[in-house]
């Protein structure tokens, strides 16, 4: 387990360290598939095959092929931009962030939290408990993201349709 | 992999276990990948025969007997032929962009059962997996297209990407329709509920409403998921050259038709797993005669899907662009939604005669109805928005 852990650690790390330095958009966006894998083989690894499925179902095959699209929409197509400074010159904006997550993982991962959240026996984690619990504890937050979902794309649909209105 | 393991144990009590356990791990890679490169490169000649017999020609019929040795001198032009890459092609991308066309298409058989208790890996979430790696493969038609830093690459990719996305969603929520049925995700779980019945034959899901419904639409999703003829507008050659992969040439072009190929071929497995009945068939079973039987089964249904798919490339036309959205997103999906709750009627009208009749009466009002609705909006005289 432990040369894997590293491999898909250096892949993810490698993947994320491109996505923000690399100049060409498009190789960006490239690399943060390269990330996303290395995170859906973490959770392979960890025994969470629903999550890693989803992952590699919802953010590559979905979210980064999104990203893809519309940047192929834009005159951007090539991708190709000048020099790019990372954070814009920002540079404590992106360290105090840094040091906020850092220390939020280390809370975290030194008091067991996430061990205490769970109770011993729910570790395995399968596919027909994440769907008992989605449509009977939490059916009211799945349902209300499902409205605001639903919302969001009406609002999509209405905005572009008010754009080719005034086209014509 | 783990009958294999325990088969290795019994016969090789005194081997140390880690290695037995890597050859059984090895055991069903070398298999998947030498029998479904065998089976694609048989599928090109059988398709190459098919369709000039559909269009009045011979095909190919001078290397060998009835031409079967033309994949091999296929394959052997294809790597003996000059590779050339485009000066100003990104050229990382564009050497990436054939290999990673092929690796989803390969992995998508890690869930394909070939026979009774026969699957390289039996994961719990095997659907979903299969769909997940499926989506994977647009990104290496976008790579191609993009990285060529041609005008119709370009185009080819963001047609493929758009076609891609519409139609991974009626064809996941037909499966839906099976998941609800069997209640796991699991392709071995889904084969395993359909055997029995006479003959290992009337239970396939095929043969109820719902499954009917959802094997036409999963066919149509697969089919346009892999870019096959009707639905080949991101390669279509008398609009676009040839697509995301008019700047290949050599064996990187034979790699994006080998990756067009497995996927489809996997995607007809899971086809047949899903909705044929699997493996199952009659005299299917355990042990070892059963379970060959299975693998015949499998694999000559695996061979009819195949061939309904070159009988459709070969007959049908090329769709429009703006029909293929349409298609997907206005009869489809609705279509595959309705089917959904055709499962949920199937499931809770236990006196099986009235849940044949609410069934079907159900999908054929809304298959009326849709199909309606869609036409009526096709028939209007077209209009030029950009070119009046």
């Amino acid at each position: 387990m432990e040369p894997i852990f590293w491999i898909l650690s250096v892949i993810a790390v490698l993947g994320a360290i491109f996505a923000i330095t690399l100049r060409n958009l498009i190789h960006c966006v490239l690399s943060l598939i390269l990330f996303f894998l290395g995170i859906a083989g973490h959770y392979f690894l960890l025994h969470a095959d629903f999550i890693g499925a989803v992952q590699i179902l919802i953010y590559i095959g979905a979210v980064a092929v999104l990203m893809l699209f519309a940047i192929m929409l834009t005159r951007h197509v090539t991708g190709d931009e000048g020099p790019r400074e990372l954070l814009g010159g920002k540079w404590w904006a992106g360290m105090g962030t840094a040091v906020i997550i850092a220390g939020l993982l280390w809370a975290i991962i030194r008091k067991d939290a996430l061990a205490q959240l769970l109770p011993a026996g729910a570790a395995e984690t399968s596919v027909v408990e994440i769907g008992k619990a989605l449509v009977a504890d939490w059916v009211v937050p799945f349902e209300a993201m499902a409205v605001l979902l639903t919302a969001a794309l009406i609002g999509a649909v209405v905005i572009a349709l008010e754009e080719v209105i005034r086209k014509r | 992999m783990e009958i294999i393991h325990q088969q290795l144990r019994s016969w090789f009590a005194n081997a140390p276990d880690s290695v037995l356990l890597w050859v059984s791990i090895a055991i069903p890679i070398l298999f998947v990948l030498s029998v479904f490169p065998g089976i694609f490169a048989y599928t090109t000649l059988v398709e190459r025969k098919a369709l000039g017999r559909i269009q009045n020609r011979l095909g190919p019929n001078r290397v060998g007997r009835w031409g079967i040795l033309q994949p091999i001198a296929d394959g052997l032009k294809l790597l003996i032929k000059e590779d050339i890459v485009p000066r100003r092609a990104d050229k990382f991308v564009h050497f990436l962009a054939p290999v990673i066309a092929v690796i989803p298409s390969v992995l998508l058989f890690a869930v394909v059962p070939i026979g009774a208790g026969l699957i390289p890996v039996d994961l719990n979430i095997g659907i979903l997996f299969a769909f997940a790696i499926s989506t994977a493969s647009v990104l290496a038609l976008f790579m191609g297209g993009w990285a060529s830093r041609n005008k119709f690459s370009l185009l080819g990719a963001m047609r493929a990407v758009a076609q891609v996305v519409s139609y991974e969603v009626p064809m996941v929520l037909a499966a839906v329709a099976v998941v609800m049925a069997v209640g796991s995700l699991s392709t071995v779980a889904i084969a395993k509920a359909q055997s029995g019945g006479i003959l290992n034959v009337t239970r396939w899901f095929v043969f109820r409403p719902w499954g009917f419904v959802g094997f036409v639409l999963f066919t149509i999703g697969a089919m346009a998921e892999s870019a096959r003829t009707p639905f080949d507008i991101p390669e279509a050659e008398s609009e676009i050259i040839a697509g995301y992969h008019t700047e290949y040439s050599g064996f990187k072009f034979a790699l994006f038709q080998m990756g067009e190929y497995l996927a489809s071929i996997a995607m007809a497995g899971i086809t047949v797993t899903m909705f044929l009945g699997g493996y199952n068939g009659p005299g299917s079973g355990p042990g070892i005669f059963g379970g060959l039987l299975s693998m015949f089964w499998f694999f000559l249904k695996l061979g009819c899907m195949i061939v309904l798919n070159i009988w459709i490339r070969g007959t049908w036309p090329r769709v429009r662009v703006d029909q293929l959205m349409g298609f997907a997103w206005k009869v489809l999906l609705p279509m595959a939604i309705v089917n959904i709750v055709a499962v949920g009627f199937w499931h809770y009208l236990t006196f099986r005669p009235l849940a044949w009749v609410v069934t079907t009466l159900w999908l054929v009002i809304w298959f009326v109805v849709l199909t309606k609705l869609a036409a009526t909006e096709n028939v209007k005289p077209r209009t030029y928005r950009y070119a009046s």
